[in-house]
């Protein structure tokens, strides 16, 4: 089974003239097509149609995307989701603009994902053939591409089994509420493969999105993105900081409708059969926030 | 310009045109508990005790419901007085984090 990377996130926008200038202007990202008010974008490194999508009205969550290497990942995952419990549905090429068939899976937690394994090749500026390291006139923070999403869910242990079960993920780290067998998790952080994470969860009191990231490439490139948030006016959460959890240097940051992004760089490249990491909650400041060890007053209670 | 009252705290700012409670306060030196500050998240909610407030911008209702506008709750990073109005916040009191704005800041 063969689940690449998570290809895109869906997100609901107050006023999608703001949100355009952020997401292409600071982000950076590339705007690929706009259409029945939907606004659909790539970052620089992507190759596919759309890695972003936002759409005017409310805020929040609307659904996010798992790209296959083939369309036997997506029976397969059927079979197994449906075995599992969640509501599967299928989705045919073009509900999502220049996406192929697939399905849509209905978390536990009431989060809609789909699993595809087309999406229109969009191609990259700098190209394939004797490339260049990088587009020469990057706008803003120049954001190559997605990286991951964090969700507040309500069944962080059935959700964190559907993701390893049916969709071959593994844990790199988790926060539990102590080192005793019966400990419950808090939060999990998972991935397919060599990445540090491509899901992670957290148990709340509501199923919403906490955030999702852009993958930078470097400590600079994220000095960087705070330098063009000042000038920007763009509310920061946090950082530029590090993570004890993947050890990634981050910020944390709104767009102009309150959904909370994140800039990544770094974390170690993870195998199956690395050991997790284990956090216990007393410890969850540094966890999250490494040099100030403390959380501040909206990591656990914002989310859209 | 109108002036805002935080009635919890006994603070008084006076308000620049179309200026929220959350940038009035911010202006004035004062904190409290926000998130996104952008309409997203609705931590900001205060309690209007009297006087009335407007949207610029829009606020998605699940933020927002219309029974929390009619009972006179608002999101505060958005809500921009049209009078003089007093809030109350919720279990939380008012930080003083920039005594210079607290003591000189104007309205003009």
């Amino acid at each position: 089974m063969a689940v690449m990377r998570m290809g895109y996130m869906h997100v609901r926008v107050t006023d999608l003239a703001e949100a355009k200038e952020h997401y292409a202007n600071t982000v950076g990202l590339y705007q690929t097509l706009e259409q029945d008010g939907r606004v659909y974008y790539k970052g620089w490194d992507e190759w596919d149609h759309h890695s972003i999508v936002i759409e005017e009205g409310g805020v929040g969550y609307v659904k996010c995307g798992f790209k296959c290497e083939r369309p036997e990942d997506i029976a397969d995952i059927e079979a197994k989701a449906t075995v599992y419990g969640y509501p599967v549905e299928r989705m045919v090429a073009g509900e999502n603009p220049e996406v192929g068939d697939g399905i849509r899976v209905t978390l536990a937690s009431g989060h809609q994902v789909e699993f595809y394994s087309h999406m229109t090749s969009y191609g990259l500026e700098v190209g394939t053939h004797n490339p260049d390291a990088f587009p020469r006139h990057m706008v803003g923070i120049g954001a190559p591409r997605l990286d991951h999403a964090l969700l507040w869910v309500n069944d962080v242990a059935g959700i964190e089994r559907f993701f390893m079960d049916c969709v071959g993920m593994y844990p790199t780290e988790r926060v539990v509420t102590s080192l005793d067998d019966d400990a419950k998790t808090l939060a999990t952080w998972l991935t397919l493969g060599e990445s540090n994470h491509d899901i992670a969860l957290l148990e709340a009191p509501e199923n919403k999105i906490h955030h999702f990231a852009f993958e930078m490439r470097s400590w600079d490139d994220i000095l960087k993105a705070a330098d063009i948030f000042a000038m920007d006016d763009v509310p920061i959460d946090i950082g530029p900081t590090r993570h004890g959890i993947t050890r990634g240097t981050t910020i944390y940051f709104f767009d102009p409708s309150g959904n909370r992004n994140e800039t990544f760089a770094g974390g170690y490249r993870c195998f199956r059969d690395r050991p997790m990491v284990t956090w216990t909650a007393d410890q969850l400041g540094k966890a999250i926030f490494y040099h100030s060890r403390e959380l501040n007053e909206r990591f656990l209670t914002v989310a859209t | 310009m109108p002036r805002l009252t935080v009635a919890s705290d006994g603070v008084v700012v006076e308000l620049r045109e179309d200026e929220t409670i959350l940038e009035g306060l911010h202006r004035h030196g004062y904190a409290y508990r926000t998130g996104c500050r952008r309409g997203g998240c609705a931590i900001c909610k205060v309690d209007v005790v009297s006087g009335e407030v407007r949207y610029t911008r829009p606020v998605a209702d699940t933020v927002l419901s219309d029974a929390e506008r009619q009972s006179g709750v608002c999101l505060s990073c958005r809500a921009v007085p049209v009078s003089d109005t007093t809030i109350s916040l919720r279990e939380e009191t008012l930080r003083c984090v920039n005594p210079l704005l607290a003591l000189y800041a104007t309205s003009h």
